[in-house]
């Protein structure tokens, strides 16, 4: 069946209800009564999902209570909650086709799943007037801590890419703002041996080095920072390796012999900036073509290849447009030069804004990675990471006028391409372990892990805040090669009504490195402070 | 006692034990059996021996880790110093594929073996048909498990472009797979692919998104009815009009040329309420509309997509308004300017 869709001026009732339900509230039926309520109404059982349509119609009551006074003093905890959730998270789309497949099929299943989380209906939790949780901010940084700790034997899937487990540990505790220093020395000494004298490092002790994994180590490593950290990692030999793995045509190889995809470019392009490596390549590379030839040579065309009829990006030339792919496309042309050079010069802007929008679903509100795909927690950053560098790339660069000023764009901002309130509500009402476990996750239906613990904070960081571009005043004091990803700033957002709780807005993460701000800063100030290596 | 240190076959190897550091964070408990079987592969490895019994141990590793990347190059490289039979390296990867869906470096070791195997059958046209036939065999099986493993289908465009598979029976498999899900955008994508880089008739290294004057105007006619009449089946599935905005792309043709199309899922009458039975198509219209210099009809058609249509999306479409406008300004500009 189609719903009858109420236009925008919805929105505004929305928020006007709010304030009748503030009112109510005083009555006995606020929020933060309303576990109370219930529990008196429906024990402990777990509520069962409700059918979008008793959603609906409950949000249908609240707009009539706004015009008549509330004759029950204690309406329905679900209807109270249902009423501060705009309609568009709480019901099915407007169109939908009659024809089933498995993909509809499982849509449909995913959009149950989430309904009773974002209307407010999640057994035992606690909402704000906006009918979201609390971030588990404790919760998450236990888990993360665990997840550092000595792991059970079934975790020897993950043999060959524990080193990532260091950096999303590491950059998800600083995003909750935990101070991660205690992990200064045990992380030197865990990486030392898996880096290998041929340059780089791989999965562990003994194995090849690998792309994958050496970026990991080099972000885990500038997130701790300081002078040991740093001056472990053998950077000519480093230089070296990359250069073994450059590929004639533009791209990179993950590993010596291994596949070349868009990971590749990107890991590759962050190493050589953050460590200010020379980018000349050494005659012994594959990828040598004559003088002049460097590690960036065809990168850039390399990437745009990867641009799908879609608009979005693959993991290889060919391939099928995937949101995580998308990030690594635009975040390597954000270190081989400006955002409003690069992505223009190389890729369909329109095309791929197209896509990239078309990731966010309602009522889910969260990011899909393809189309006709699921919504996945670790999107809000693949996808959602991909925002504000198009936003600043469709700004332009903006000019610091004072030390400690706000930059000021350019021109009139674009402002936000994408709902950041959906993604806040699918965050912080699907997307978090509420129990003792903690962590953060997929979808509700999936466990929590560090991986999406990591990339789902790193989406609600950069919902929440807003970066800008700034004009090359900064570049001149970084000097040399790849300058341009050091040249973002950012402050919080704050460009519509805010969902959240001002205590639950996290930290900061660079839109290129995902790692604080500041870090990659510090970290390539230091390798360029040393002058070669 | 473990596995290998009891076998007299490997009585000649010391194992080289993990060094993980002090105090090493996320460190893994291993089995008893898995760390044994590392160490006598780290000691392998060291004197580069690449002998029947390293296939051995390494099959042994990947039963107990197939995510391994180090395993699965240093076994690939062992395969071609032995020259084994790669046949028979083929059908027991199938088996490990079958039992680990999502793994990464299963594919690129067949890539490493069909690389090393081609040659061999590169001038027999019969054998490339009988090896691709068993190859689109092996993924129909893995297509039954997930239809859009996205290394499968990596791989299938690795196989097309390997042994030039850009003929009818790719089409009529992947049109298979739309017939049981028209939803499954990987098939999409890689009928894309198959259609538009046939070295038969495509401009070498002619992107995704640009005109390419080679394609003749049959591929580019077949091509949007197949689109067409796919998204008849159910006009609000996304893949068949992006394809469809792909292929006018390709053929240098405009979107207006589906105007009337895009309107069979799109009624707004003057007065009263509209019909819409594909947001997309809406998106469509917009297009088309503001291609025309109809800036109001497509102002609207924006107006509904986020107001009504696809809500959540609305900053998007105000932003689509917005360029909009700044076009028309544009080109209002050039007509004054054009005047005087």
């Amino acid at each position: 069946m189609t719903f009858v869709v109420k236009g925008q001026k919805d929105r505004h009732r929305v928020v006007f209800k709010r304030r009748a339900m503030a009112s109510l509230g005083a009555r006995g039926a606020s929020s933060s009564a309303s576990n109370l309520v219930d529990s008196a109404l429906h024990g402990n059982t777990r509520l069962q999902p409700s059918s979008a349509e008793a959603s609906a119609q409950a949000g249908d009551e609240v707009v009539d209570s706004i015009f008549r006074p509330p004759i029950f003093p204690t309406m329905s905890a679900r209807t109270a909650r249902a009423s501060m959730v705009p309609d568009l998270f709480t019901s099915l789309p407007p169109i939908r086709d009659l024809l089933n497949t498995q993909s509809s099929q499982i849509q449909e299943e995913t959009i149950q799943e989430c309904l009773p989380f974002l209307s407010g209906l999640e057994p035992g939790a606690t909402y704000n007037d906006h009918g979201v949780p609390h971030l588990e901010r404790n919760r998450h940084i236990q888990f993360l801590h665990k997840s550092l700790k000595k792991l059970p034997a079934p975790y020897v899937a993950a043999d060959a890419s524990r080193p990532w487990m260091f950096y999303w540990a590491l950059a998800g505790l600083s995003t909750l703002g935990e101070d991660i220093s205690q992990y200064r020395e045990p992380l030197i000494s865990t990486v030392r041996p898996i880096q290998n004298a041929t340059g780089g490092f791989g999965g562990g002790n003994g194995q090849m080095s690998h792309l994958a994994p050496t970026y990991g180590i080099v972000l885990a490593l500038a997130i701790v920072g300081g002078e040991e950290a740093l001056d472990l990692i053998d950077r000519r030999a480093m230089w070296k390796w990359l250069a073994a793995l450059k590929q004639p045509d533009g791209g990179f190889q993950v590993c010596v012999g291994g596949e070349e995809d868009i990971r590749g470019a990107y890991c590759a392009a962050v190493i050589i900036t953050l460590l200010d490596l020379p980018v000349e390549l050494p005659r012994d590379s594959p990828a040598w073509s004559g003088e002049g030839a460097t590690l960036l040579t065809g990168l850039a065309e390399w990437v745009r290849r990867c641009q799908t009829f879609e608009g979005g990006f693959s993991g290889l030339p060919d391939a099928e447009a995937h949101g995580a792919y998308a990030f690594c496309a635009l975040a390597c042309l954000c270190i081989l030069g400006d955002p409003h050079v690069m992505i223009p010069k190389y890729i369909d802007v329109p095309r791929l804004i197209s896509w990239l929008s078309a990731r966010q679903y309602a009522p889910e509100a969260g990011f899909s990675g393809r189309t006709n795909k699921l919504v996945d927690g670790c999107y809000s950053h693949w996808v959602g990471g991909c925002w504000p560098i198009l936003e600043a790339c469709l700004d332009g660069p903006s000019r610091i006028l004072a030390v400690g000023a706000s930059p000021r764009a350019a021109t009139h901002s674009v402002g936000s391409l994408y709902s950041r309130e959906g993604l806040i509500r699918y965050i912080l009402c699907c997307c978090q372990d509420r129990t003792k476990r903690g962590g953060l996750r997929d979808k509700p239906s999936h466990s929590s892990d560090s991986y999406h613990t990591c990339y789902v904070l790193a989406g609600l960081s950069s919902a929440q805040h807003k970066w800008h571009f700034n004009t090359a005043e900064t570049k001149t004091e970084m000097g040399g090669n790849l300058a341009s990803p050091y040249q973002w700033t950012c402050e919080p957002f704050d460009g519509e009504v805010q969902i959240y709780n001002e205590e639950d807005r996290v930290g900061t993460l660079h839109p290129v490195f995902v790692i604080p701000e500041g870090a990659a800063e510090q970290t390539r100030a230091y390798f360029a402070s040393k002058g070669g290596f | 006692m473990g596995k290998y240190e009891g076998d007299p076959e490997w009585d000649d190897v010391v194992p080289i034990p993990q060094d993980d550091g002090e105090g090493a964070l996320a460190q893994i408990a291993y089995t008893d059996e898995y760390a044994e079987a590392m160490g006598y592969l780290r000691a392998v490895m060291a004197a580069k021996e690449h002998s029947e019994r390293v296939l051995d141990l390494t099959e042994h590793i990947i039963s107990m880790n197939a995510a391994h990347y180090t395993v699965w190059l240093y076994r690939a490289s062992t395969i071609f110093a032995l020259n084994a039979d790669v046949e028979q390296e083929l059908s027991w990867v199938n088996d490990v594929a079958l039992d680990n869906q999502k793994n990464y470096q299963i594919w690129h070791h067949r890539q490493l073996l069909v690389d090393h195997l081609y040659p061999s059958i590169s001038s027999d046209p019969n054998a490339i048909r009988k090896f691709a036939e068993s190859e689109v065999d092996f993924m129909t099986q893995m297509f039954d498990e997930d239809a859009k493993n996205y290394h499968v289908w990596s791989y299938r465009q690795y196989l097309v472009r390997k042994l030039n598979l850009f003929t009818e029976a790719e089409l009529k498999s992947i049109e298979t797979l739309l017939r049981i899900d028209v939803r499954n955008n990987s098939a999409w994508s890689h009928r894309f692919y198959v259609v538009f880089s046939d070295p038969k008739y495509s401009t070498p290294g002619s992107h995704a998104t640009e005109y390419d004057p080679k394609i003749p105007d049959e591929i580019i006619d077949r091509e949007i009815e197949f689109s067409k009449a796919a998204t008849f089946e159910a006009p609000q599935n996304q893949s068949p009009w992006n394809y469809l905005r792909g292929v006018l792309r390709k053929g240098g043709r405009k979107l207006s040329s589906q105007e009337c199309f895009a309107g069979e899922f799109v009624k707004i009458p003057e007065n009263g309420e509209e019909d819409i039975r594909s947001s997309h198509a809406l998106d469509f219209l917009a297009d088309v509309w503001a291609e025309e210099g109809k800036v109001e009809k497509a102002d609207e058609a924006l107006r509904l997509l986020g107001d009504k249509y696809d809500r959540i999306r609305k900053n998007y479409w105000d932003w689509r308004r917005g360029t909009l406008k700044e076009e028309g300004i544009t080109k209002g500009l050039a007509k004054v300017e054009l005047a005087h």
